[in-house]
């Protein structure tokens, strides 16, 4: 392009990216956003990687936050911009090999009817932790999530103030001991409720033997029923976001890769682009990509103190990641399970093979040590609940199993050799849950691997795609590190504001929000959205 | 109650809704343009279709217009991220005996063409710099004609009606024709007028890659539109949606509505008034002023107005509607490790670094026959192609060091064969191709090859919502712009427009949606920008 001037410029067209161009376009700044690929919105990608009018969600697929994250109001995507979501009624349930299945429902009364199946017990606790979460969920949420990050020891000393041990009977300060493990075993009695609920964390990228992370658990039940799907693909999510910003008056520039971040004076003052045309800022850089690209690439290490390249180096990703089968289906599954919840039929994610918790243990393991693990899928079928992601009578289906991006054998080039096979018992394990699938329901069926996340997706290093280690140690002020977190970096006007800040990655926009506070705090911007 | 409201509707957010659309905002409407698909850009679209990070074209290729098209200009589309580039090494054929390439540059560039074109005819390669030269001349004028509907719809201002046909009858009389020559097909006025067979395989290639029958359509067309676009051809930068992208932002921009996976079922109207339309989900969109229709007439009159309450004009028409042309494309993707480096390489390395290169045609004949037999509903047995591999100029489409391959094939149209048979066609179809491709550019082989896909007639349709993988919507004479169509832009139901290729032609022109544009600015008193300018068109 000619070389040109914005107040802002923003690096990588992400959910986050946009969400704070948006913003800062609807503060009547002058936005240009820039992206590397041929297509806004990073991992809220959809693609007809089967057949024509098959809509994969390639990577986001779970919608998690409408409804609590402020960006869908501020923004007016759902009220004026065309975005549409559903919250599937039957939610999510595993399915166990004696043909038992549980159910999560958004009619709270039903899920733990199911619960009360396998007990009693484990139901009334789970009613009373997702009462009480609920509870406190939006205030902490807004606290925790959507605002700039207070240190832990701040949050254990507002929980010590408020009475949290004589108040609440789920939270306590020494969650931050715990694993989400040690959490279910100290609540809940049965193997297989204890199973769904680590199931519904993992998916949610938190692992289940991860010291620290029991903080975050009683959140997650609280919003277990409020998984959304994105109607006709998790892209018109990015569209509704584009639209919301170019009638703005911003710009995003799609095959715009940034090759540097342009430093004067100690200041950032634009970037130049791949093509060699600069674009200069006149208030600020925001980065919503990697720290790797941000940092080593765009600014180069010979610019930047020993003290930062190692923050950036050091920086612990995301210890496993997801292969996909992406499949058009000719017929819905019936679960053999079926005959003993029919709802389990309806449930749009299903968890096929994890009983209890050693499995998950075991997985976290051998995941982190590089293995292909026994296979244990989790399937969705969008199509039951967003008929427009198929062509009529058909469906679009997907399976997600938990892998490593670097094989112990072979490393990650191994993948492009594995994927047809491993796709396949991926697809035999479906099959045998649901036993009126056989391969003739499937007109044509993808796999998509850790190595093509990398090659699709040059943000998510090493496959990471939630921008960074859920860990304890990883979150809040310390993410993603001392130097580098808070959305402020030591070059003045460089903002960071993607997945790599605190809370994380997912389709949460907090950490756009959050860096636009702390960007209307530096920079004056009038909060036309408070 | 509808569920929402627009002075506006436009169904299809393809290039040429996105040009109305843009056009009409700017003009102060409230616009809502309403997509089936889950995408903008219609066939100006891109996809990472073997490996991620490959990009490959499986539609729209090459852009032939932008020297012209309005809407590229009017809203400064490289300021919305659009950008193309003009390689020097244009349309080449290539030949497995490693005989000299046949190479046409850009028009700049005459003398390289000339070169080229003489080793095997000098006077081929005087006749083509003749026409051409002489064609290029009369640009703003074929361009006028392109992009203004026709005088039977909206009258031009000042004679510019009679004096754009006055210049393109005295182009074809200066070009040495008769106009009783008009009407010969292009193959017998290529054979008159060239006499090597290697610039008549090119030139029968190029007139069928307009969707031109060659053996049946008319000579002045030819003339006009291949002689005039040949080798003046565009690549965007990032793909061919990146261009689509930028349309649509130029379009968000102006304040239209861009609704994706929306697809129109029903245009309603009232009192013989198009007022709206029905979605599939059963949303009601009203149109107070007008409803534009971008895609084809068989599925705007049939299937969203619905055969009752068609006039007995458009059922007489609609009656003998057919898809066309005979020939539609099949899109081979290849993911590269090297790109092909031709036999015919050691006598004009250009031919490596061709946008467009013609493999697996010895002679002109093969061509015809080829086509031949696309027309006749078959399989064509010798899996010749058109090529490009655009990461040689944009390395952003293919990951570093590795090139990105598409093609074109010519097919029969979609319901020639079964969905099993086209299951074959997409099986084994690349395979022949790239042993073909091997004699040609013996550093083409399996081992080159990290992935390749084949996008056949039957996935455009479903695809594209392209009835039969018809990208020019109906049956075209290669000379539809400026001549009435079958169908036109203002239908004979007050309010309800045509915007898409069956009135301005297929191709990225965007000379539907501008004309579309002419036309309701004429009938709502819209400001009319190249008035204002006093622009040509």
């Amino acid at each position: 392009m000619s070389d040109a001037t914005f107040d802002a410029v923003i690096i990588g067209a992400g959910h986050n990216g946009m969400a704070l161009a948006g913003y800062l376009a609807k503060a009547g700044w002058s936005v240009g956003v820039f992206e590397k690929r041929t297509e806004e919105g990073g991992a809220l990608c959809t693609e007809e990687l089967t057949r024509p009018g098959f809509l994969h969600n390639v990577h986001a697929n779970y919608h998690t936050l409408v409804g609590i994250c402020p960006v869908y109001d501020d923004l007016e995507l759902v009220t004026r911009h065309g975005l549409r979501y559903v919250q599937p009624p039957v939610q999510m349930a595993s399915v166990f090999q004696d043909g038992t299945a549980l159910v999560v429902h958004t009619d709270l009364n039903k899920t733990c009817e199911s619960i009360a199946r396998f007990s009693r017990k484990d139901a009334d606790t789970f009613r009373a932790v997702y009462e009480e979460a609920r509870g406190y969920r939006d205030l902490i949420l807004r606290t925790l999530m959507y605002s700039p990050p207070t240190s832990m020891k701040e949050i254990t000393k507002a929980l010590v103030a408020w009475g949290v041990e004589e108040k609440s009977k789920y939270l306590s300060v020494h969650l931050r001991h715990q694993t989400i493990n040690e959490f279910l075993d100290h609540h809940f009695e049965n193997d297989r409720v204890k199973a769904h609920l680590a199931f519904h964390a993992s998916l949610a990228g938190y692992a289940t033997d991860r010291k620290g992370l029991a903080v975050s658990f009683p959140l997650l039940l609280s919003k277990i029923d409020n998984w959304h799907i994105c109607i006709g693909g998790s892209h018109a999510l990015a569209h509704s976001l584009w639209e919301a910003l170019a009638q703005a008056g911003g710009r995003v520039f799609l095959n715009h890769g940034v090759e540097k971040i342009l430093v004067e004076n100690g200041k950032a003052v634009g970037v130049r682009l791949e093509d060699g045309s600069e674009v200069r800022a006149r208030h600020l850089v925001a980065s919503s990509i990697s720290l790797e690209q941000t940092f080593l690439q765009m600014i180069g290490r010979e610019n930047l103190p020993a003290s930062l390249t190692a923050e950036v180096e050091h920086f612990p990703h995301m210890d496993s990641t997801f292969f996909s089968v992406h499949l058009a289906m000719t017929k819905l599954p019936e679960y053999r399970a079926a005959s003993f919840d029919p709802d389990v039929n309806q449930a749009w994610v299903v968890n096929l093979g994890y009983e209890n918790q050693k499995q998950f243990n075991d997985d976290w393991r051998d995941v982190r040590a590089g293995k292909l693990l026994n296979p244990r899928p989790n399937a969705a079928v969008n199509s039951l609940y967003d008929p427009t992601d198929a062509p009529q009578g058909c469906y679009t289906g997907l399976l997600r199993q938990m892998a490593p991006y670097n094989l112990a054998k072979g490393g990650p080039q191994e993948w492009d050799k594995v994927a047809r096979e491993y796709g396949q018992r991926c697809i035999d394990v479906w099959k045998t849950a649901a036993p009126n699938l056989s391969d003739d329901s499937f007109i044509d069926w993808a796999t998509y691997t850790p190595l093509d996340i990398v090659r699709r997706m040059p943000n998510m290093v090493f496959a990471d795609w939630i921008g960074g280690l859920i860990d304890l140690g990883n979150m809040l002020d310390n993410r993603p590190g001392p130097i580098l977190s808070e959305y402020r970096t030591p070059i003045a006007n460089l903002y960071m504001c993607g997945a790599t800040q605190h809370p994380h990655g997912f389709v949460t926009f907090a950490p756009a929000y959050n860096a636009l506070e702390i960007i209307a705090q530096d920079q004056h911007v009038e909060r036309w959205w408070k | 109650m509808p569920d929402a409201s627009y002075d506006a509707v436009i169904i299809g957010a393809g290039h040429n809704g996105l040009c109305l659309g843009a056009y009409l905002a700017r003009a102060g409407l409230k616009v809502g343009i309403f997509e089936r698909r889950h995408d903008e850009g219609g066939g100006a679209h891109t996809d990472e279709a073997t490996v991620p990070g490959f990009w490959h074209n499986l539609h729209a290729q090459y852009m032939e217009f932008i020297e012209m098209m309005p809407f590229y200009r009017d809203f400064d589309l490289p300021s919305f991220g659009a950008r193309v580039i003009k390689p020097d090494a244009q349309v080449g054929i290539t030949f497995a005996d490693g005989r000299p390439p046949l190479v046409i540059y850009r028009p700049e560039l005459a003398d390289r063409t000339h070169a080229s074109i003489a080793y095997y005819s000098r006077r081929d390669a005087d006749t083509f710099a003749a026409i051409r030269g002489k064609v290029l001349a009369a640009n703003d004028y074929i361009s006028a004609m392109l992009y203004s509907p026709p005088a039977s719809e909206v009258k031009l201002e000042g004679g510019r009606s009679e004096a754009i046909m006055g210049r393109m009858l005295q182009l074809w009389l200066d070009l040495g024709f008769q106009p009783q020559e008009m009407n010969k097909c292009p193959k017998v006025l290529i054979d008159e007028v060239f006499e090597s067979t290697e610039l008549r395989a090119t030139m029968y290639r190029q007139c069928v890659e307009w969707g031109a029958n060659l053996h049946t359509a008319d000579g002045f067309g030819f003339v006009m539109c291949v002689i005039w676009l040949c080798a003046n051809h565009y690549m965007s930068i990032g793909g061919t949606h990146t261009l689509a992208h930028s349309m649509a932002a130029a379009a968000l921009a102006a304040g239209a509505d861009l609704r994706y996976n929306s697809p129109v079922v029903e245009i309603l109207n009232s009192g013989g008034r198009a007022t709206g339309v029905r979605l599939k989900d059963g949303r009601t969109i009203e149109a107070r002023k007008l409803v534009a229709s971008n895609a084809d007439p068989k599925t705007t009159f049939v299937d969203l107005i619905g055969w009752d309450k068609l006039s007995e004009f458009r059922k007489e028409r609609m009656s003998n509607w057919r898809f066309g042309p005979e020939h539609v494309l099949g899109t081979p993707s290849f993911a590269l490790r090297a790109a092909p480096d031709y036999k015919s390489a050691r006598h004009n390395p250009d031919i490596n670094k061709c946008f467009y290169t013609i493999v697996g045609f010895e002679n002109a004949q093969q061509v015809s026959d080829y086509i031949l037999q696309a027309y006749g509903g078959q399989i064509p047995d010798l899996p010749g192609a058109g090529t490009w591999v655009n990461s040689l100029w944009d390395p952003s489409q293919a990951p570093a060091g590795m090139h990105t391959m598409n093609g074109w094939f010519f097919f029969p149209k979609a319901s020639c064969l079964s969905a099993q048979e086209w299951d074959n066609v997409r099986r084994d179809y690349n395979g022949k191709f790239l042993e073909l491709w091997n004699t040609y550019a013996p550093n083409m082989t399996r081992a080159n090859v990290i992935a390749d896909k084949l996008y056949v007639s039957l996935d455009m349709e479903s695809r594209m919502a392209m009835p039969e993988g018809d990208f020019s919507h109906g049956r075209l004479s290669i000379m539809n712009p400026g001549m009435p169509r079958a169908h036109i832009y203002r239908s004979e139901m007050e309010g309800l427009y045509m915007c898409g290729a069956s009135a301005g032609g297929g191709g990225i022109s965007a000379a539907g949606g501008y004309n579309a544009y002419k036309v309701i600015a004429n009938d709502y008193g819209l400001s009319k920008p190249w008035q204002r300018e006093n622009r040509l068109y």
